[in-house]
């Protein structure tokens, strides 16, 4: 295994990377004097794989929420279950499952050896029952329906509704209580024989520690061999929207809005330079430093919440523009006004150089901790990308280029989610 | 860690000079006694940071804080026992990683300093316009908070279990009081807490300890102070029991049991009642955990915390509202079992490796947070001295502090149906 070196003059980081004979990449990102580590075993399998890839090339529909409930059942196994595991160690452990894929994880300061053997063992070792499966369905229902009454969540959904017909990013992670009601452990084996599969994960790490004794450690470790995975289906989208207008009720203080601008995608993924553009110029033009955001707080039409972000994967991606205001409409309206503006005018330039210098700084800061250093390995390596290639990318980020962005905002591809108070029976 | 008490009567420095870190915080926060003039200091908090005299204009200054990064000078006002705490600070990238050679630390220390004691003033006040839209903005937070249910209930449990004490209000006060505040109000909470208030700072990064000292000792030169002094109510038991009930159009229900946990002061028994409350409801090993949801599959999220600085303990968890009954007899059962040391050697183990861990801190924010939650308190200690006292707790420990845990308050977020639907058009 042949393992290199990338250095960040500036910062003084380094990651090392290996790719094992398995297919696994292997990342990981030595902190010196830090007294916890970090470790991530990730599978590029989320909510938005609603397929099954069988080995004849045909694809089978699975329910809605599978990836995030193989999540919950992995934990689990025919002796201790992982959490017992972790409990001697005193490891943190954790799982999350995003629209893009599924990570395992652990935090921890002390047998850290131990706790990544626990790490690598419980995610290469699936064991799922019917009974286990039924059990699992109360707890997520339960999680379903917390996250059906947060409004930041739903004004989300609803707006994603709106703006995809084709791509599964419409539907909620955890799915519904009917999807996962269908779910049986079968279904789970069979996706976790498809697609847990080395050449479709990588293992991060940040930490005090030799990143060789690392290396040898998950080389050592690894089961399965490598076997080649059901490639994504990118089904590009018909231009325009589904509605360009959703509202939901739901018991708040306050109406919540997001506007959001669905880019229309030739491939299936955008840029890293694209994507950092565009949060680039989302802050020229909405940040706190633009005239436009304190004439809307002087004028009563938004709160301190506002602002914009990138929301972008496999097969979309959307320019948000929310917040918290009483007449979103109208908010909405000027944000419109405001994006035909710059696109007349061109962005203004000392906006732009200004938040390229504020995006700089946060991306060095993502460094500080090992948990979002070993995160962003994720996202650069299952997007393509070598380590640190977003910092080379801000570093190099031109005002053209950030300008250039202002033509994936287009307004007949644009709809608007909006949360109600409703009034407390 | 460095502490300084000689800048002034009641404030200290607290340091904990490191290199580490790409980002510097320092975090500067204020005590007073939480009473009626809450919500006009949570307006002057707001007012210090929105503007001062360098930049008198927002837009400006968050060109200014771009320029540096993005760095954040900022703000918010939270609860340490029966005081309101208002707290400044500044987070900015270090020095060693400006591109030109900035010295981003010192101005960014600058420009807090300037917000606290040379504001944006003129004729003793804060502007009139200024202080209707901080009125705005503050109400409409308030109005915020019924957004997630989860914080809400915990608030309605604290304010029914606390309502004869200071912790009982709400850390920004109420929407009323917050309408009738004046101008002369918000002016004199100034000067009230340049004079009164107990000063707690805590720098993290490159930061000199002794040229912190010294530039507060100069700051507080000409101001006559007279520290406040402030005294948590412990109440040992609940006393009268109660529960309250709200219902909301939402899918899942809250259930909140608010405990006093038989501390009389602060710091009383804590490493017994830290590992109690822990054993209960902390990590995945937890009898909550363990019982309500994995076994009995009732939750998504079972858990009890502790609020150290009041002596109280809530447990929470969200729950089909038809079986309130059910989840809560599975809490009082598994509190009993508790009591009567129904749990082995390996739970026990298993907790304090836990929250030895969880001490662990590894970011600049978390290393903050830690130090600052002191402010009451005249000893100051390290993780490793807490976790060390922890080691320390023995089963009987245990079970004695569990004993103490005596049932005040319940409160019930009841889900009923919804009428709403969504509207599309």
């Amino acid at each position: 295994m042949k393992i290199k070196e990338y250095k960040d003059e500036k910062t003084g980081e380094s990651i090392f990377c290996a790719k094992h004979s398995s297919g696994l990449e292997i990342r990981v990102a030595p902190k010196q004097d830090y007294d916890s580590s970090y470790a991530l075993f990730a599978v590029k399998y989320g909510s938005i794989d609603t397929y099954l890839g069988k080995e004849d090339g045909s694809y089978e529909k699975i329910p809605e929420g599978t990836a995030h409930f193989l999540e919950h059942k992995l934990f689990e196994s025919e002796e201790l279950d992982a959490f017992e595991l972790f409990a001697k160690t005193g490891a943190q452990a954790n799982a999350y499952t995003s629209f893009d894929l599924t990570a395992y994880l652990f935090k921890g300061s002390d047998k850290i050896e131990t706790s990544l053997g626990y790490l690598l063992d419980f995610v290469q070792s699936p064991y799922f029952t019917a009974e286990t499966v039924r059990k699992e369905q109360g707890i997520i229902g339960q999680e379903i329906r917390m996250y059906q009454d947060l409004p930041e969540w739903a004004v989300h959904l609803n707006l994603l509704k709106c703006l995809y017909r084709e791509n599964p990013v419409r539907i909620d992670i955890a799915g519904t209580q009917d999807s996962i009601a269908q779910i049986d452990d079968k279904l789970l084996y069979s996706i976790y024989d498809t697609y847990y599969n080395p050449s479709n994960m990588i293992l991060s790490f940040a930490g005090n520690v030799d990143p060789q004794a690392i290396f040898d450690q998950v080389s050592k470790a690894i089961k399965r061999k490598k076997k080649p995975v059901p490639a994504r289906v990118f089904k590009p989208e018909p231009k325009g929207v589904l509605s360009d207008y959703i509202e939901q009720k739901l018991p708040v203080g306050q109406k919540t809005f997001l506007l959001g601008f669905k880019e229309e995608l030739k491939k299936p993924e955008i840029t890293i330079q694209e994507e950092m553009a565009s949060s680039v110029m989302l802050e020229a033009l909405f940040g706190k430093s633009t005239p436009f955001f304190k004439k809307l707080i002087d004028e009563g039409l938004a709160e301190m919440d506002f602002g914009g972000f990138m929301f972008n994967g496999f097969g979309y991606s959307v320019a948000c523009i929310g917040g918290t205001a009483d007449d979103p409409k109208k908010v909405a309206a000027l944000v419109k006004e405001e994006i035909k503006k710059a696109k007349k005018n061109g962005l203004d330039k000392a906006a732009v150089d200004r938040a390229i210098k504020k995006m700089y700084g946060m991306s060095i800061g993502v460094y500080d901790s090992v948990a979002s250093a070993a995160n962003q390995q994720l996202y650069l390596y299952f997007n393509g990308y070598k380590p640190f290639a977003e910092l080379e990318t801000i570093r190099k980020l031109t005002y053209k280029q950030v300008n250039d962005r202002l033509s994936a905002l287009i307004e007949k591809s644009s709809a608007l989610s909006v949360i109600v108070p409703e009034s407390q029976e | 860690m460095f502490v300084s008490n000689n800048a002034a009567p009641g404030v200290r420095v607290v340091n904990v000079a490191t290199d580490k870190f790409k980002t510097d915080i320092i975090e500067i926060s204020v005590a007073v006694p939480l009473d009626e003039n809450a919500a006009a200091n949570a307006l002057l908090t707001a007012l210090l940071t929105r503007t001062c005299k360098a930049y008198p204009d927002f837009t400006a200054l968050n060109a200014k804080l771009d320029e540096l990064y993005g760095a954040s000078v900022d703000s918010y006002v939270s609860k340490t026992g029966d005081a309101q705490v208002l707290s400044f600070y500044a987070r900015c990238l270090d020095d060693r990683f400006a591109l030109d050679g900035e010295r981003v630390r010192e101005e960014c220390v600058k420009l807090l300093l300037g917000m606290l004691f040379e504001p944006n003033v003129k004729n003793s006040s804060f502007g009139k316009e200024a202080l209707a839209t901080e009125k705005r903005l503050l109400i409409n937070n308030i109005k915020a908070e019924l957004d997630d249910k989860q914080t809400y209930a915990l608030k309605k449990c604290t304010e029914l279990m606390c309502s004869g004490e200071p912790y009982g209000r709400p850390a920004c006060g109420t929407i009323e009081e917050v309408e009738s505040v004046r101008m002369s109000d918000v002016y004199a909470a100034w000067k009230n807490i340049l004079k009164t208030g107990l000063f707690h700072i805590v720098a993290v990064g490159n930061f000199d300890a002794g040229e912190l000292s010294g530039i507060f000792a100069k700051k507080f030169e000409k101001i006559d102070r007279e520290p406040c002094e402030i005294n948590t109510v412990f109440l040992k038991k609940g006393l009268h029991f109660k529960r309250g009930v709200e219902q909301f159009p939402m899918k899942q229900g809250k259930l909140v049991f608010g405990f006093r946990t038989g501390m009389e002061a602060p710091g009383d028994n804590i490493s017994a009642v830290r590992v109690a409350v822990d054993i209960l409801g902390g990590g995945t090993y937890s009898k909550l955990f363990a019982n309500v949801r994995e076994k009995m599959s009732l939750a998504y999220y079972c858990s009890a915390r502790l609020i150290e600085s009041k002596g109280i303990m809530f447990v929470q968890s969200g729950i089909d509202t038809e079986k309130e009954k059910q989840v809560s007899t599975a809490i009082i059962n598994q509190l009993d079992d508790l009591r009567n040391g129904k749990f082995d050697d390996e739970t026990i183990a298993a907790s304090k490796l836990a929250l030895r861990e969880r001490f662990t801190l590894s970011t600049p924010g978390m290393i903050c947070n830690w130090y600052k939650s002191f402010i009451l308190n005249d000893e100051i200690k390290t993780p490793e001295e807490v976790a060390d006292g922890i080691d320390k707790v023995t089963k009987e420990d245990i079970c004695e502090a569990a004993k103490k845990l005596s049932i005040d308050k319940i409160y019930m977020l009841e889900a009923v149906e919804s009428e709403a639907e969504t509207v599309e058009d």
